[in-house]
């Protein structure tokens, strides 16, 4: 055990090693894509009404005027201090940003993640289980038309059927325009600033505006889990331990659920870490298609008012925590299974 | 069933009935609109800063026209009249602008309003000069001075007789004198005005909450408050309001949604006189638009009426001068000079006559999002009816307004730009554009315009003002520097119970929510 636990340490010190170049390529691939992008960001998020004389003095200001090696070693030397900048276009810290937006970015892939860690394993594992009949070829065929299936495109079939059609469900935002009037926010994350506040109203209002835009993301999610978890099921039933369980009279069901369902879900673990890059990807489109205030829809707002500063720091806080999450996964896997080694 | 087991279900259950009672109880909570006369209005604008000094967009203006007012405002209509000063007026000559100001008005934090702010609001404009802000409309501003407690003077550097629609801007927007002489109050931070609303609850992006101010001086507002909510997506919104999660919605839907609006039930497309117009402008020193005939003939064939239709199923009109219909000194120069209609005939002859071959090859540029999603439709429906009888061969051509705006100038020969007015009047459709220092980058300089100009600005009547605009407008079809083809009508959808829109739409441009109200 002792030297298990010494070559963890090792593993989870080279991994966390590693993060240095990773967030390295990602800073400076995201300060190039934002140079070689035509037109120059301030006039551009300011219009033409503003003097060149104020342009330039803007320029200067932000330094934009300096040598590019200069910008990057200032933007890199910011970040470190945990500065992501300020909107060019309305003068928000981005970390502001990152706050109240990135919470509501939290609260989504939150449930959305519930979502599609439930119906993914739901479905995955009595396709898996029931190989071959009815339910597996109808999971299957769910599994893949949702993946399939754009998100922002699935996000307006429900805001037209449960939204607009069958009047069931808000379409839009994080609550009614009163709840959000009233609601006193200490963290930003509706649900449990209601809860908070011990309003149950409020509550239910933002459980109802959250559940069509965390179902679309999390339904598009949990496709990749279905296929993962039938796959994993109908290969964990032909393993020689199933096969000893049955032989020593254990109950098929016990077999099943006790046994095979439990060891085919470990790589799931892998894949939640994985699929947190696809839930951010996913928010941008989920977040603009239901209004969600969040750094998905935030991002885009700023992309069409040209604001490369915000766009910039917004990119950056993403790929930092799909950075981190990675890491946490690496580590939860090396820990589960000791054959992941450097 | 082992306990895990029945734990597992247990959850499963609750979680289902949680979203069936959240699904359910909702709707009979606040499934709706807002109650009790707080109007919800939806909005696809952004706002770049609430502290009048800091912003120069219409996402902003129409915040902060509901906190601050002027000392000159559109109150009811397109007509300036008497707001926080009770008489404006010029002394000897127009450099110098005397206010007299009123009394017994109080500000959101209880302070009372006297000259002391209306020096401090102007001083603090032009000392913080944001990039972001309106600083410029004061560029004539030479000081302003207090005459006692109620009475302001402006001196001017220049003669300046629409220097009361000046003050009617968000340059002269009123705030206390406890706000910052030299850095802009930030958004997080209490905006204070002397408006119909106290603002109360601000969130970027997401909302802005407005209550009526109990203790205004005017006549309070007909609504007990207002939210605004802003959309990134006009798609978004439209299904807002057809599913009742707002009471209306003013700026901004495509052409193709008004139209399905205006079909559904329960909801009124209200239409009034708008400002924003479109134009395009030509580069007037590089060929081939350098060329008068060439500028000539564009204006000749130029499709308003097809545009106006086919695109935007009559939710703009055909524009045949810079200054909009209803506004005072519009003429149709345009049309005079060139027809109302589109004429290949004159197209040609005009080519011709200066020794061009048809179909004569142009190239024009557009930008795709800044204008609206509109835009393609709207200049392939130039580049056919440009096209007609053979007259032009268009190659149109696009960019993003990143690039679009650096290169206009200097790149394009013919390019697509829009106006939205610093205040409505028509020099503000003319000064910008057609003097020696415009904006536009077309290299338009003429001596005479220059000297027009000037007599407008410095005119002592408005019938001699009006007549000096309307002879630039003339000249300006005779040059053909730019040719406007459309403005925009002032459309504001609500759903049915919403009571007083069209009260509100005229050529001030100024959504006035108190005078709203919900049946």
């Amino acid at each position: 055990m002792a030297a298990q636990g010494t070559s963890l340490r090792q593993y989870a010190l080279t991994r966390l090693a590693l993060v240095i170049p990773m967030v390295l390529i990602l800073l400076t691939m995201v300060f190039l894509l934002m140079r070689v992008a035509p037109g120059d960001p301030i006039t551009a998020s300011l219009g033409g009404r503003v003097p060149q004389e104020v342009v330039d003095e803007i320029k200067h200001n932000l330094g934009y005027d300096k040598p590019i090696y200069v910008q990057y070693g200032n933007y890199l030397g910011d970040i470190a201090r945990g500065d992501f900048g300020t909107t060019i276009t309305d003068r928000r810290e981005v970390t502001d940003i990152i706050r109240v937006n990135g919470a509501a970015t939290l609260e989504l892939t939150f449930f959305a993640m519930i979502v599609a860690i439930v119906v993914g394993v739901v479905v995955g594992l009595f396709a898996g289980r029931f190989r071959d009949s009815s339910m597996d070829v109808g999971g299957r065929l769910f599994g893949i038309v949702i993946y399939a299936t754009p998100v922002f495109f699935l996000g307006l079939l429900a805001q037209l059927f449960f939204g607009s059609y069958l009047g069931w469900l808000p379409t839009s935002d994080r609550a009614s325009p009163i709840t959000q009037a009233t609601l006193e926010t200490h963290t930003n994350i509706f649900t449990i600033d209601a809860l908070i506040a011990r309003d149950r109203d409020a509550f239910v209002d933002v459980v109802r505006h959250l559940i069509l835009p965390a179902v679309t993301l999390g339904l598009v999610t949990a496709g990749i889990f279905i296929r993962l978890i039938r796959v994993n099921v109908i290969r964990t039933m032909k393993d020689d331990y199933i096969e000893a369980a049955r032989a020593r009279g254990v109950s098929e069901r016990s077999v099943v659920y006790h046994h095979a369902f439990r060891n085919a879900l470990v790589p799931v673990i892998t894949i939640i870490g994985l699929t947190m890059a696809l839930l951010l990807g996913g928010a941008v489109l989920t977040e603009t298609t239901f209004n969600w205030p969040g750094l998905g829809h935030t991002l885009i707002v700023y992309l069409q008012n040209r604001d490369y500063a915000a766009v910039q720091g917004i990119i950056v806080v993403f790929a930092l925590v799909v950075v981190a999450v990675s890491v946490i996964i690496d580590f939860v896997n090396a820990y589960l299974d000791p054959r992941i080694r450097y | 069933m082992n306990r895990r087991g029945m734990s597992w279900r247990l959850g499963a259950l609750a979680a289902f009935v949680l979203v069936l009672a959240a699904a359910g109880a909702g709707q009979s909570a606040l499934g709706g609109a807002a109650q009790g006369g707080t109007i919800v209005n939806g909005t696809t604008d952004t706002v770049t800063n609430i502290d009048p000094a800091g912003n120069y967009d219409f996402g902003s203006f129409t915040l902060d026209i509901n906190v601050f007012e002027h000392l000159l405002d559109f109150r009811n209509s397109a007509k300036l009249e008497p707001s926080l000063a009770t008489k404006c007026f010029s002394v000897g000559n127009l450099k110098t602008w005397r206010c007299n100001l009123r009394r017994g008005v109080t500000f959101h934090d209880g302070s009372a309003f006297d000259s002391a702010d209306v020096k401090h609001s102007f001083d603090r404009v032009v000392k913080i000069a944001d990039p972001s802000g309106i600083s410029s409309l004061l560029g004539n501003l030479k000081s302003t001075k207090t005459n006692g407690k109620y009475a302001v003077t402006f001196n001017l550097k220049d003669p300046q007789s629409t220097w009361p629609l000046i003050i009617a801007t968000g340059a002269g927007a009123i705030v206390p004198s406890s706000y910052p002489a030299n850095k802009l109050q930030a958004n997080d931070q209490t905006q204070i005005g002397t408006g119909p609303y106290k603002l109360t609850k601000y969130t970027p992006g997401q909302q802005a909450v407005f209550e009526a101010y109990d203790d205004y001086w005017g006549t309070s507002a007909k609504n007990d408050g207002v939210i605004f909510r802003y959309y990134a997506k006009s798609s978004t919104m439209k299904l807002a309001l057809q599913r009742g999660e707002i009471d209306m919605a003013f700026q901004t839907f495509t052409p193709t949604e008004l139209a399905s609006l205006a079909k559904a039930k329960g909801i009124r497309v209200h239409k009034g006189n708008g400002a924003v117009i479109r134009y395009l402008v030509f580069n007037v020193v590089r060929e081939p638009t350098s060329n008068i005939a060439v500028r000539r003939a564009v204006a000749y064939m130029m499709p308003r009426q097809a545009i106006a239709t086919r695109v935007y199923h009559g939710n703009v009109q055909p524009l045949y001068s810079m200054p909009p219909a209803g506004l005072p000194g519009h003429t149709d120069a345009f049309a005079a000079l060139y027809g109302r209609a589109p004429s290949p005939a004159k197209a040609k002859k005009a080519l011709q006559d200066a020794g061009l071959d048809t179909p004569f090859p142009i190239e024009i540029w557009w930008t795709p999002t800044h204008y609206g999603d509109a835009t393609a439709d709207e200049y392939a429906e130039m580049k056919r009816g440009l096209e007609k009888n053979g007259v032009f061969k268009v190659t149109l051509k696009s960019s993003e307004w990143a690039q679009y705006s650096d290169a206009l100038g200097n790149q394009y020969n013919a390019f697509q730009l829009g106006w939205f007015p610093d205040y409505p009047d028509a020099e503000n459709y003319i000064v910008p554009f057609y003097r020696s220092d415009n904006f536009l980058g077309g290299g338009y300089k003429s001596a005479k315009m220059d000297a027009l100009i000037k007599l407008e600005l410095a005119a002592r009547t408005t019938s001699k003002r009006l007549a000096v605009v309307r002879q630039i407008q003339a000249l300006a079809a005779r040059d053909v520097p730019i040719i406007p083809y459309w403005q925009a009508k002032m459309i504001a959808v609500g759903r049915t119970d919403v009571r007083g829109i069209p009260s509100t739409l005229d050529a001030a441009f100024i959504m006035r929510f108190w005078k709203l109200s919900k049946s």
